[in-house]
């Protein structure tokens, strides 16, 4: 087997300077979430590993996280699909190569067997075999089923890949599903997001490449260090929220002064990732901070949650949000109480009608 | 007028007592200020910032009242070690529990005149159970909230597990929401129960969280839970 280049290596190749290597090294920590003291482990293991290979397959979805993916300004994405990992494989960059390609993937998983990153974006879909995504002639279950259990570890990018995205909403009629079901014995990160945040993307994948692990993952699977606070308690808005000030339609002086959207279905209470802290494209904006109140969109579900403008989901349509049906329980309750008490009246009165009668008859 | 012979129980401890009534104004004040929490009102002719209705003040009254009702449990287990008569449990393990309690049920519905005396019947220790599922659940719903601030200190590690078994953190707000109005409903029952029972039968039903006692003309079926009558009248 030909001798892997490690970053070092192709830094060395390109003929870029030790101290431009050892900045990325400073820029790549810190975009991972990690401390400054990590600065050495990381650039040790930029020197010494080889580039990871990387396989990056796509199942049911719209490749947005393509689209998020390839704004990343730190690392651009273009310098960690060229010189940060080696990249053999991947559906959306090669989707007019055809035969020769398919059998590459074959041999990548061939080679490197236990070794490579398997990077998912996209849904399972499992009805029917999986007969409604298919690609190369295989059903997309079975590619991930074969590429999966033979990584060293899986990434699952998108809430489609977390927990089945926009075409698991009701009815589902495709069976679509998260993919951790067919990684096996394999470990999973999920990074949900629709799209994840594009810097979350390419951190989540350099600290796989780079440590050769999983990050400190939470409950859900999901990399703490950008999964670990809420929108709500990271938002530039929250001093509104606290203050009780609220935008109460979407275009009111509140809604232009830029108070706390809550009361239009801010998801953000119930919502983990870094758009309070890291924003989008390089710090730029969020969607709150453009006025739009959060959806929830690395949540599981949040397609369900309807309506996204409203604050409690409206499940028990005709009635509508949990406290209206809570009220409603209420009421009858009242109302039945106060109908057993006029019975119970009722009862005693007639009771006490017969006792006399029977007393009278007695004596 | 016709003389009523009645024995007077000693039930319920002081400890049981004050949890009680600790128990009522936590449930009042929680469930008022929760529903400020999702729907604020709008406070309108003033500056948000200096009312007493900020979204601050809302949230830390529900959280005090939250944790001073956590606390008050020691009470009750206090009360529930010292003294027979605060243990409530309803005995689903033995037999009669489950003839006795379709006994009272059916008294309630109506179809029959009496049921066989208790000093604390079946059906509302059954209920009680059932309030004390519902306050956990909205101890672990609560907490799951709560402390998902930091989801890395102890508060997170031991109730993180929460969020994951419903399904996200959303469906944690349904179920804290769904059981709150729950526990309204019981307090609703609750409340008329008591009364009924005090009017119907003048057994001291809704004194007794205060003085601790009751008056029963019969022996009750489960006279033997708890230390026999102390005077007669």
């Amino acid at each position: 087997m030909d001798k892997r280049e490690s970053m070092w290596d192709l830094y060395l190749k390109k003929g870029m300077s030790r101290r431009t290597f050892v900045k990325s090294c400073v820029a790549l920590t810190s975009l991972m979430g990690l401390s400054t003291d990590q600065v050495s482990k990381v650039v040790e293991a930029a020197e010494k590993k080889p580039l990871p290979v990387v396989v990056w397959i796509h199942g049911h979805e719209c490749t947005g996280c393509d689209e998020s993916f390839i704004r990343s300004g730190a690392p651009l994405a273009s310098d960690l699909v060229l010189s940060q990992i080696a990249l053999e494989y991947d559906h959306l960059l090669s989707a007019a190569s055809g035969e020769p390609f398919e059998a590459h993937l074959e041999e990548t998983i061939q080679k490197y067997k236990g070794q490579y990153i398997l990077c998912v974006e996209g849904a399972a879909c499992t009805k029917d075999n999986g007969v409604y995504c298919m690609s190369g002639g295989h059903t997309f279950t079975h590619t991930l089923q074969h590429a999966a259990q033979n990584a060293a570890a899986v990434i699952a990018y998108g809430t489609c890949a977390v927990s089945g995205g926009i075409q698991a909403a009701k009815p589902n009629p495709t069976g679509s599903s998260g993919i951790a079901q067919f990684a096996g014995s394999t470990p999973v990160v999920n990074v949900p997001g629709c799209p994840p945040i594009p810097e979350v993307m390419t951190g989540v994948v350099m600290h796989v490449a780079l440590f050769g692990t999983v990050p400190p993952l939470d409950g859900e699977g999901r990399p703490k260090q950008f999964y670990g606070n809420r929108i709500h308690d990271t938002c530039y808005r929250r001093p509104f929220f606290d203050a009780g000030m609220f935008a109460e339609s979407f275009d009111d002086a509140g809604a232009k002064a830029g108070w706390c959207l809550y009361k239009l279905g801010c998801r953000g209470p119930e919502t983990y990732n870094s758009c309070g802290n890291l924003r989008w494209f390089q710090g730029m904006s969020y969607p709150i901070q453009s006025g739009a109140p959060c959806i929830g969109c690395s949540n599981a579900h949040f397609w369900d949650d309807g309506a996204m403008t409203e604050r409690l989901p409206k499940f028990g349509q005709p009635i509508g949000d949990v406290d209206q049906i809570g009220a409603v329980m209420a009421a009858a309750t009242a109302v039945g109480v106060a109908g057993h008490a006029a019975a119970s009246v009722v009862q005693k009165k007639k009771r006490i009608a017969d006792e006399k009668k029977n007393e009278g008859a007695g004596e | 007028m016709k003389e009523e012979k009645r024995k007077i129980y000693y039930l319920f401890s002081p400890y049981l007592r004050i949890f009680h009534w600790i128990m009522v104004l936590a449930i009042i004040v929680l469930f008022i200020t929760g529903l400020l929490v999702t729907k604020p009102v709008t406070v309108l002719g003033i500056e948000p910032t200096y009312t007493s209705m900020s979204m601050d003040w809302v949230r830390n009254i529900h959280f005090i009242a939250a944790f001073a009702f956590c606390a008050a449990f020691i009470l009750r287990i206090y009360g529930f070690i010292v003294n027979k008569g605060d243990r409530l449990f309803p005995r689903v393990w033995e037999g009669h529990f489950y003839s006795e309690t379709i006994d009272v049920a059916l008294h309630y519905m109506l179809l029959k005149p009496h049921h066989a005396p208790f000093l604390r019947n079946p059906l509302a220790r059954a209920s009680y159970a059932g309030l004390y599922a519902m306050v956990l659940v909205e101890i672990l719903t609560g907490f799951a909230m709560y402390y998902m601030t930091e989801p890395s200190n102890i508060g997170g590690i031991l109730f993180s597990w929460v969020n994951v078994v419903l399904g996200g953190e959303m469906m944690t707000h349904w179920v804290h929401h769904i059981v709150a109005w729950l526990i309204i409903v019981f307090a609703i029952g609750h409340v008329y129960m008591v009364l009924r029972a005090d009017i119907m039968e003048a057994e001291g039903e809704a004194s007794s969280m205060f003085s601790g006692v009751k008056f029963l003309e019969h022996v009750p079926k489960d006279a033997g839970e708890v230390e026999p009558p102390k005077t007669e009248k």
